[in-house]
């Protein structure tokens, strides 16, 4: 029959073909590293030197290592500091930058600056306004409360860190439940207000069960992130992770270990895989939680 | 065509270890220690954070040794301060090391064990006598034979001191400490004077610090660590007493070389190490600071000052030994260094220089009177960081240092803890 295109049999490497791209991205730049640190895990590898296997024994070093717990300590301190907060600020923030009022892009905007701003840039501000003389101390030494050691207390270092994180993520996380917010019928809200409801009453019983699952979202990713947290500590409280190395992360120490030409590649991958565990436990938690209190 | 689906995935597995195969630590391809062939051939130069301030110095330099040696081509590259041994480390274990490296001792041991600097007492053991005998051996390595490095600039410098701040604390300005007992007492007035605001150092003992105060940092045969001494334990015990005091800053345990600096051009700490570079930067960043600004020597309880040692390290994998060779030789001659200190605050390494008139003959000005005391402490100044103290030993006495601060150890505890540590990191490190 002229002018019928006969449509060839698709052939069965087709699908992989057009996956082809992609799968090779994800296997140079995922898979091949994961692979590569839990092989190594299991080595005495260090940057110059290639390892030899050892077994468990890197794991069971760590066990040993005062260092590994104050990092295992602080990364879990983020979290309960860092992610209840993420979870209700930025709805909070959402709601109020929700409405179409004149001039409330500006806010909005404002909001999102910090999470585009340079960590970098950020962390240094927040050097020069908690430092023993800056901006802050000046202020709590004009009012009579006398200067606070901010960055030289380790547990005042480690709240600061937080701050600085939940500062950086508020507009972020607010973007996402502004898009959550958008999805709840009007309808219920004005039937909850003309059954009576007030504003407080109507966030409980129609904004949070709305938002629900944008709220366990937002808890998996703050909490997997907050977990990983690196820059805000380094930033602040130096390399070596605050005074004593108090206030290290299971991160900072995986870099101050494995880096550098007499980087202990085997033991930094051994902490690695712990890191990734518990970040693969925490997102299974979380959506555990979520399954099991739906209605 | 019809491509199985085991030749797809056996396809799909090669692309994947093609470009990943380059991450191994490179086949032993290279050259060999015969330095005596034609110096010709292209070869790649690194520097350490130069190119800002020196390119038109080293486009010259690349120029002149082109010239010299025809069939040679230097590539220049220079790498920013910042993350410069992961940048050294990254091109070792991925096979591309550029043929010339810009190294310090530290860098240069790991690479050294690994195999991968060339030894230049077989390959150019010939230049030996050009350079100080002391420079010559800071790229020697504890428990290997061999040098792995030339000698290149070395730097020291002076105590600088705010005298307005001396001047408020009731210390006379023209008589700074010259004794560790003298610093000590003059901090802890500072900070009584000041009620705690002022302090007068604002860094902890790093390991030059132990040194320079007459501990004994290794033990003769290089293979542990030994700074727990009584000498030790008594320089740790005044630096206890004096951030008790804040004579020692109370954000030390959290400091870097730059938040210190910056303490100091501020006028919040009274004394910084620095060198005659920094004289520049005061002009310019604190102009106040500099109007006032006293500069004494460092001080040493061993006579000997501490210096800073950079080298130059060829590649042992390199394709063209002669090449690189000759040319790490070039940069560091007594000519070409001599050169480059004329256009900045550093110091030739080469034998007999330190004894021409640059860095000898005074003329008024505070930058030649720094560049003078400075040309003459390094004729007997020792590196004091040992070769093999790792960024990771460093942390480990920094964190054990700040135990002891915050008054959670003893002094001797904490450096039993920190050599103890440090030990088994050697160990470890191989």
């Amino acid at each position: 029959m002229a002018g019928v295109t006969r449509v060839r049999r698709q052939l069965p490497t087709s699908p992989w073909l057009f996956a082809a791209p992609g799968l090779l991205v994800v296997g140079a730049f995922v898979l091949y590293p994961f692979v590569t640190t839990v092989v190594n895990s299991f080595t005495d590898r260090r940057t110059l030197i290639p390892g030899r296997f050892v077994g468990l024994a890197n794991f069971r070093e760590l066990i040993h290592d005062d260092m590994f717990w104050t990092g295992l300590r602080n990364s879990t301190l983020y979290i309960v500091g860092v992610v209840p907060a993420l979870v209700v600020l930025p709805l909070l923030l959402a709601l109020l930058v929700q409405k179409n009022i004149p001039g409330i892009t500006f806010f909005r905007s404002a909001f999102y600056t910090p999470v585009v701003a340079s960590i970098v840039v950020v962390g240094l501000i927040w050097v020069w306004l908690l430092d023993e003389r800056g901006l802050v101390n000046s202020l709590l030494e004009t009012v009579g409360i006398g200067r606070v050691g901010f960055l030289s207390d380790q547990w005042l270092l480690l709240l600061s860190a937080m701050a600085v994180t939940v500062w950086k993520g508020l507009g972020y996380y607010m973007i996402i439940y502004l898009a959550a917010l958008a999805g709840v019928p009007r309808e219920l809200h004005e039937a909850a207000a003309v059954d009576g409801a007030g504003a407080v009453r109507r966030f409980l019983t129609v904004t949070v069960p709305a938002v629900r699952s944008t709220m366990v979202l937002v808890a998996a990713l703050s909490s997997v992130a907050a977990f990983k947290t690196f820059s805000e500590v380094y930033l602040l409280a130096g390399p070596d992770g605050g005074p004593a190395g108090e206030d290290t992360t299971l991160v900072m120490l995986v870099q101050q270990t494995g880096t550098g030409l007499t980087g202990r590649v085997g033991y930094a991958s051994a902490l690695s895989v712990v890191v990734f565990v518990v970040t693969v436990a925490l997102m299974l938690l979380v959506l555990r939680a979520d399954r099991r209190d739906r209605p | 065509m019809r491509i199985s689906r085991r030749a797809f995935a056996l396809a799909a597995a090669a692309v994947l270890a093609l470009p990943l195969s380059a991450c191994g630590s490179g086949g032993d391809d290279g050259g060999s220690t015969d330095a005596s062939g034609k110096v010709e051939g292209d070869i790649t130069f690194q520097t350490w954070n130069l190119r800002a301030n020196f390119k038109s110095y080293f486009d010259g330099l690349v120029a002149d040794f082109e010239k010299k040696y025809p069939g040679t081509h230097v590539k220049w590259i220079d790498q920013p301060a910042e993350g410069y041994a992961d940048k050294i480390s990254a091109d070792a274990a991925g096979g591309t090391l550029p043929d010339v490296v810009n190294v310090s001792p530290d860098l240069v041991a790991p690479l050294a064990k690994a195999g991968l600097a060339l030894d230049l007492d077989k390959a150019a053991g010939k230049y030996r006598s050009e350079y100080l005998a002391g420079a010559w051996a800071s790229h020697q390595i504890p428990g290997t034979s061999g040098t792995y490095a030339f000698p290149w600039y070395l730097n020291t410098g002076p105590l600088f001191y705010n005298k307005t701040l001396f001047k408020q604390a009731g210390l006379d300005p023209d008589q700074p400490p010259k004794t560790y007992d003298e610093l000590f007492a003059d901090a802890l007035k500072m900070a009584q004077h000041s009620n705690g605001k002022v302090a007068t150092l604002a860094n902890v003992p790093t390991i030059e610090d132990f040194g320079r105060y007459g501990s004994q940092l290794m033990n003769k045969a290089g293979t542990g660590f030994a700074f727990n001494d009584a000498k030790g334990v008594e320089l740790l015990t005044k630096y206890k007493e004096l951030y008790d005091a804040k004579a020692l800053d109370p954000q030390a345990l959290t400091a870097t070389p730059e938040s210190t600096g910056k303490k100091f051009l501020t006028g919040a700490v009274a004394m910084n190490p620095g060198s005659a570079l920094d004289l520049d930067n005061f002009k310019k960043q604190a102009p106040g600071l500099y109007k006032n600004i006293g500069i004494t020597d460092q001080i040493t309880s061993t006579g000997h000052v501490n210096m800073y040692v950079m080298g130059v390290m060829v590649n042992s994998r390199t394709k063209h030994t002669a090449a690189s060779v000759a040319f790490a030789h070039f940069v560091t001659d007594a000519q070409n260094q001599m050169s480059f200190a004329k256009k900045v605050a550093i110091f030739p390494s080469t034998a007999g220089s330190l004894d021409d008139p640059y860095f000898t003959k005074e003329d008024g000005t505070d930058e030649t009177r720094v560049r003078i005391a400075a040309a003459k402490s390094l004729k007997n100044a020792v590196n004091y960081t040992p070769v093999l103290f790792s960024d990771q030993m460093k942390t480990a006495l920094r964190n054990e240092v700040a135990k002891t601060l915050q008054g959670r150890e003893s002094p001797k505890t904490a450096l039993d803890n920190a050599v103890k540590a440090c030990d088994r990191l050697l160990r470890q490190e191989g």
